[in-house]
């Protein structure tokens, strides 16, 4: 098994280089001087290192919560739509908390807001899931296009500042420090401390399925719903559980763009970090390492499209995350083994 | 001249070797059966005659020609055909869409041509010597029209070699009556017929050829003497490498109170009108053909299924499922968290496991049901079946020892070996002698008999006779066919 998920990770990374190496040529550039040049913008300087951890944190983040769910058999497509209205909610009321709420108590409540509007939004999936059997695919995208619309018929109605697409500054209590007050290489980089709440969460999420009874059973739940029906496990309502924990933990990923880097919410923050954690967890296989080292190689991805953009169209490295996802996936067992069982109904006799 | 030869064939999974040099000729014109206990690793014999599995060593040929390249699409085009135990059929196609699934016969303008399917499976509904019914959706046929499908599938790809897995071990003695006679009509035919099977009375009756299959190894393979019951007693100590054990005797125990009452449940067509009562230490069997309701009485009474009527009184009911690969187990779980499913809350406290009282229990519910190999960490699926159903049964027991005081068991010892029968027939018995209501359904007679203090008969939904063991095959059989109760 383990050696399988080796296998299907360097065949990404090998066609990703593949990819990379062509696009470049094509474009009439030298990959050779380009991947200096990648490396440089990214892990070369602590700034680089810095950026590659700020885009690296909602991705961890959406990550989790997409893994989380993908455990215990479902796919939750709704982080995108989970993390703006998450975004939303948190940065609305970091706004108008009083100035006196020190940032001991601020911090918490806004978490805690993120992570109730995360999975407020991905309660509707999960009833529908329980009680009509519906499937969290579909349900899931279209509360994606639902938060869209919502977000901005909030911000027409008075959740912007007037004229603008952005939420009024949230309280000082209420922001995360920058890494760049710890480590002062980082100065200038939009990295904060939400890395290490992302980073608690993964190690957080890895002892629960293991020590955990509600995570125990999650995994067994999505491993044969049949057999845990069978012995009495309630499994509508485990399944409805997993996608209000995905739907939290993807609202957490707002402490990175909104509580970490902005300070207010704006249209179009943090967009993509939601479908980013699809491929997170493809390649991150539930393992917290596994989810880090992913986030990170997106966010390298990410932060390098900038670092050549002069050069060629930083679009080449959405290419690259794509054919990294798709390698990955006919790679995986696991997606194999989900889209047989969403296609097939002809189940054997 | 042998159809199908074996030599030296290997295989080895992790640290188990499942085989080891293995040789081995099927010849045309007999019925070849193969026995041994579960994991003695007939499965994985046959799978690599049959292509599914690669030999780590050793070839195989058909004819006297080398099976190359290793895979099941050679050896079907090599004339090789395999009838798993559990069937590979497609339930909302009819039974002609499934014959002709991956070999349909085409017109010119590259449509199906269903009337030359149906021409060609007509001649092979009558090799077999039975009417298929090609236009009905499979999911509406019986367990034994099934498997003459199957059997139909493999002879329309022209299969000159048939290899069955445990074909009878779904099927009523006069089923597996005719098959026995479908397969010597077949043998007579010129075919080599491979039969992997439990039931040494049916070697006994019906093999020309037996092999011994123990630990990997070929222990012997031997022309049979058909019909002598020395035979059934030399074959058993072959496979155990001892003598056989002496049957199990039902001790005679007082039975106390009702412990389980059903009252008239009903629920859609499957389940008519069910009555029946249990004792505390009292084995009550229910003998059937598969398909007249057992599966859905036993998910009523295992709580999955609400009745639409009538009443179901006693418990709290502890449950072993008919389908142990897709009800009872998880099998990408390791063997732990299959002992104790469903029951963690056990083992929580404020939501958080304890690893120690989990092991512990684990490792005295693994060791008490003498699973091998007994590594909890195992995935379930790399059990052979006949561990699986002892790790299935060792949680239904435990939970005797707790709070349940009903046992219901679908099928204790289907598709498992002598030895292991017996030790889950000996868990039955003390289950019922420790005051334990029990109900027991079986479409094993055998196995009935030696158990139960009672045998229920069900057909189309209800009960429709109730025999002491001692009745004759005759008369349960008459009843399972849905005779008026006398």
């Amino acid at each position: 098994m383990k050696s399988a998920g080796l296998l299907s990770t360097v065949t990404g990374l090998a066609a990703a280089w593949i990819a990379f190496t062509l696009l470049v040529w094509l474009y009439g550039e030298s990959p050779r001087e380009l991947a200096s040049q990648l490396f440089d913008g990214t892990w070369g300087s602590a700034y680089g290192a810095g950026q590659v951890i700020f885009k690296a944190t909602p991705l961890l983040f959406t990550g989790i919560a997409v893994d989380l769910a993908l455990r215990a058999g479902l796919f939750n497509i709704g982080a995108e739509g989970q993390l703006a209205v998450a975004s939303l909610a948190a940065a609305t009321l970091g706004a108008h908390l009083g100035a006196g709420v020190p940032a001991i108590v601020a911090v918490p409540l806004v978490v805690l807001v993120a992570a109730v509007a995360g999975a407020t939004w991905a309660g509707v999936p999960a009833v529908l899931r329980a009680r009509f059997g519906a499937h969290e695919v579909i349900s899931t995208i279209m509360m994606n296009r639902i938060a869209d619309s919502c977000v901005a018929l909030a911000f027409a109605n008075g959740f912007a500042i007037k004229g603008t697409v952005r939420t009024p500054d949230i309280v000082s209590a209420a922001r995360l420090p920058k890494l760049e007050r710890a480590v002062h290489a980082f100065h200038g980089s939009a990295a904060s401390v939400a890395i290490y709440i992302a980073l608690g969460v993964a190690l957080l999420v890895g002892a629960w399925f293991r020590r955990a009874r509600l995570g125990r059973e999650l995994v067994l739940v999505g491993k044969n719903p049949r057999a845990c029906a069978a012995e009495r496990i309630p499994v509508p309502r485990r399944l409805a559980q997993a996608l209000l924990l995905s739907g939290a933990i993807a609202g957490l990923a707002c402490l990175a763009t909104v509580l970490g880097y902005k300070g207010y919410y704006e249209s179009g923050l943090g967009a993509g970090a939601g479908f980013g954690g699809l491929a997170v967890a493809l390649l991150g296989r539930g393992h917290p390492v596994g989810l880090l080292l992913a986030a990170l190689l997106f966010g390298t991805l990410q932060q390098g499209g900038l670092a050549i953009n002069g050069r060629v169209p930083m679009e080449v490295m959405d290419v690259l995350q794509g054919v990294v996802i798709a390698a990955v996936a006919l790679a995986d067992a696991r997606v194999r083994a989900s889209l047989a069982r969403m296609v097939g109904k002809a189940r054997p006799a | 001249m042998p159809t199908l030869r074996l030599e030296k064939l290997t295989k080895s999974y992790g640290d188990v070797r499942a085989v080891r040099e293995a040789s081995l000729a099927f010849e045309p014109g007999k019925i070849h059966a193969v026995v041994g206990e579960n994991g003695a690793g007939k499965s994985t014999l046959l799978q690599m005659d049959a292509g599914i599995v690669v030999p780590d060593a050793g070839e195989v040929y058909v004819d006297d020609a080398r099976l190359a390249p290793h895979t099941a699409a050679e050896a079907i085009a090599r004339g090789v055909g395999m009838v798993q135990q559990h069937f590979a059929l497609i339930g909302v196609f009819t039974a002609l869409e499934n014959v002709m699934l991956g070999a349909e016969p085409m017109t010119s303008f590259g449509r199906l041509d269903d009337a030359r399917a149906r021409s060609k499976i007509g001649e092979v509904a009558r090799e077999i010597g039975a009417e298929l019914p090609l236009d009905a959706l499979v999911e509406t046929l019986g367990v034994g029209d099934r498997q003459r499908l199957e059997i139909a599938r493999a002879l329309y790809r022209d299969a000159r070699v048939l290899v069955l897995d445990e074909p009878t071990a779904v099927l009523t003695p006069a089923e597996a009556q005719a098959l026995y006679a479908t397969l010597r009509r077949l043998a007579e035919a010129g075919r080599a017929i491979v039969v992997v099977t439990h039931k040494l009375d049916e070697v006994r009756d019906h093999a020309d050829v037996v092999t011994v299959v123990r630990r990997g190894e070929i222990v012997v393979t031997r022309p049979l003497k058909r019909g002598d019951d020395d035979e059934v007693r030399a074959l058993s100590a072959a496979i155990m490498g001892r003598e056989a054990p002496e049957p199990i005797a039902r001790r005679a125990t007082e039975a106390g109170d009702v412990a389980l009452r059903v009252d008239g449940v009903r629920l859609g067509r499957a389940l008519r009108s069910v009555s029946l009562c249990v004792r505390a230490g009292e084995i009550v069997g229910i003998a059937g053909v598969d398909g007249n309701g057992q599966r859905e009485l036993v998910r009523v009474l295992a709580g999955i299924e609400e009745a639409d009527a009538g009443s179901v009184e006693g418990g709290p009911v502890s449950v072993v499922h008919e389908d142990r690969r897709d009800e009872g187990l998880v099998l990408d779980a390791t063997v732990a968290d299959n002992l104790v499913l469903g029951e963690l809350d056990r083992f929580a406290r404020f939501g958080v496991l304890d690893g120690d009282a989990f092991d512990r229990e684990v490792a005295a519910r693994l060791a008490s049901a003498g699973i091998v190999p007994p590594d909890p960490t195992l995935p379930a699926r790399s059990l052979s079946g006949g561990n699986q159903q002892k790790v299935v049964m060792a949680r239904a027991i435990a939970r005797t020892r707790l709070a349940a005081r009903v046992l219901v068991v679908a099928h204790p010892t289907r598709g498992v070996d002598l030895g292991a029968s017996r030790a889950l027939h000996e868990q039955l018995l003390d289950a019922a002698s420790r005051g334990i209501a029990v109900l027991v359904v079986s479409a094993d007679l055998h196995e009935l008999r030696a158990l139960c203090d009672r045998i229920l008969v069900m057909a189309r939904g209800a009960i429709v006779a109730d025999m002491p063991p001692t009745a004759t095959d005759r008369d349960l059989g008459a009843a399972m066919l849905g005779a008026p109760a006398a």
